[in-house]
């Protein structure tokens, strides 16, 4: 496999309900990594496009609906989608074609625009369950987490207040984001506890908002990668894993299907020590409690600690190991394609010293992104290292 | 062997009866909503112009998906409400097999100086008559009752 650079990223604003069509938030997306990378349409050799259903957008088939806005008219293109997975399984996508010497440079374009599905998508999750098996209970996705959450909670006796430190964290990290859509400088932990009840145990200020918004990255191969750039960022290592619809018979207090995929991009990278190794994570974070389950899915920690090391401080930016210091879905947004905004560009961004306002001290050199998908079943982890 | 059976009985299967209900709510975009705003109060269209290679967009685009670079609100014209009928055809059935009481004419009309073209209803006495080449004009619903959708054009004639 060839060594495949990541040369520039771009991300619209994450908003509840944008006027801009699918199209044109691509086209932003794609312009803006375009103008980082300093490359034009002409030196894209191949696109991946990633978004999840098709019924958040409302148009069936909506990848070809969004190319001429993803620099693809014209061009080798893919769509890839997984759910929730495909935030960070589209750039593994676009990682192949470059590593596998197809494409020399490729560009990587994820959108969603949830707005659409009125009034609310959540309408578009009813339609995700088996038709015989699950869909005459007329069940909700938060049900689903919130019998995962209340699992890990008893599993590991772990208290409320502990999970409600992560959407404090990442709700404030988003404050230097400049595309956020509820950061909030002034939240604290009684906010969270005294928010809206939804489904025991999860509340209002546990999730992340529904959102429109688009997300791109541009990867190039090694011999060009000096073409455009004097500090290449390199993706070090990807891996992904799927497991049965049955998650009824799964124990739900650990995502092994996460762990799987976080051994092979670790495999990969050679890493062996996930957590002295890496120098930051940002795994999906929908719910808070998922970036604690996620943190211990990647291996960054032992069963049951990641709620130890949030209240230690040690996953704050300017922690031992800085966790979603993007603000991550539960500050930023979570237009769920798209959110590679915050699992893989931020990792570019901070790699490269480019974040800004969120930008992680240290000198970071190690990234590892994730995201999680389907119904409880889609681990995607990528590694990028400078 | 030709498969021309058009109706099967699925509940003879033991079956669970769903749908997939999901109401919509579709934004008209930045270049659409300049369009449709314009469309609401003047009998022409609104295109847009690549400052790069000049193509002309009808429906307008806020980018040149060649150039891929913005097209600037300076860079947006206005053209009559017609064009050349490029190609078409003409619908006798519906999509449920049933035979439509007349025949529907649908065409692709390139927009008159612009590089677009756009499907359109035609309304004809003829639907028997070769089209290609046939000018035609766009028929708007009257001002009053305009919404700024593409209902707004009734069919082209």
């Amino acid at each position: 496999m060839r060594e495949v650079a990541v040369i520039g990223g771009g991300m619209t604003l994450f908003r509840r309900r944008l006027l801009e069509t699918g199209k044109e938030l691509s086209y932003l997306a794609t312009k803006m990594a375009m103008e980082e990378a300093g490359i034009e349409k002409q030196d894209i050799d191949m696109v991946v496009l990633g978004s999840a259903p098709d019924a958040f957008d409302g148009i069936h088939i909506k990848g070809d609906n969004l190319v001429d806005g993803c620099a693809a008219a014209g061009k080798p293109y893919v769509r890839v989608f997984n759910g929730g997975g495909t935030g960070v399984f589209a750039p593994i996508a676009g990682w192949w074609h470059v590593a596998s010497g197809v494409a020399d440079v490729a560009l990587v374009v994820c959108e969603e625009k949830m707005g659409s599905c009125y009034p609310h998508p959540q309408t578009a999750f009813r339609h995700i369950w088996d038709p015989i098996l699950d869909r005459p209970l007329n069940p909700n996705l938060v049900w689903l987490f919130a019998m995962e959450m209340n699992r890990y909670m008893t599993a590991h006796d772990i208290k409320k207040e502990d999970i409600a430190l992560v959407a404090v964290k990442n709700k404030r990290n988003a404050v230097g984001h400049p595309c956020a859509q509820l950061a909030d400088p002034n939240i604290t932990v009684e906010d969270v506890l005294n928010s809206e009840m939804m489904a025991w145990p999860v509340q209002r200020l546990d999730i992340s908002p529904p959102s429109d918004g688009a997300s791109a990255l541009i990867y190039c191969s090694k011999d060009k990668a000096r073409q455009f750039t004097d500090e290449p960022v390199w993706v070090a290592g990807t891996g992904w894993t799927i497991d049965s619809t049955m998650w009824t018979n799964r124990d739900l207090y650990f995502p092994q299907y996460v762990a799987n995929a976080a051994k092979m991009a670790y495999k990969m990278a050679g890493i062996s020590n996930p957590f002295k190794e890496i120098d930051i994570a940002e795994p999906y974070d929908p719910f808070d409690y998922k970036e604690l389950h996620h943190m211990e899915g990647l291996l960054l920690c032992d069963k049951g600690q990641a709620p130890i090391l949030t209240r230690e401080g040690v996953t704050q930016r300017d922690g031992d190991l800085p966790v979603c210091p993007s603000g991550g879905l539960l500050g930023v947004g979570n237009p769920i394609a798209a959110t590679m905004g915050q699992k893989v560009c931020e990792l570019y961004w901070q790699l490269t010293g480019k974040a800004g306002k969120r930008q992680v001290p240290g000198d970071p050199r190690v990234g590892v992104g994730q995201a999680w998908g389907d119904i409880m079943q889609m681990g995607t982890v990528i590694v990028l290292r400078k | 062997m030709t498969f021309l059976e058009k109706q099967s009985d699925p509940t003879s299967f033991m079956h669970w009866r769903g749908d997939m209900q999901a109401d919509y709510l579709y934004t008209n975009g930045v270049a659409g909503n300049r369009f449709f705003a314009h469309l609401k109060k003047k009998d022409t269209f609104l295109a847009s112009r690549c400052p790069q290679c000049k193509k002309v967009f009808m429906p307008p685009r806020m980018f040149c998906e060649d150039c891929f670079c913005d097209i600037p609100d300076k860079a947006w014209i206005e053209v009559p409400a017609r064009g050349t009928v490029r190609v078409w055809t003409v619908a006798t059935i519906n999509a449920h097999g049933k035979k439509l009481k007349e025949p529907k004419v649908i065409a692709l009309i390139d927009i008159d100086k612009t590089d677009s073209a756009m499907l359109g209803i035609i309304k004809t006495k003829n639907p028997d008559k070769d089209l290609f080449g046939q000018k035609v004009k766009a028929v708007l619903r009257p001002k009053k009752k305009r919404e700024g959708t593409l209902k707004d054009i009734l069919y082209f004639e």
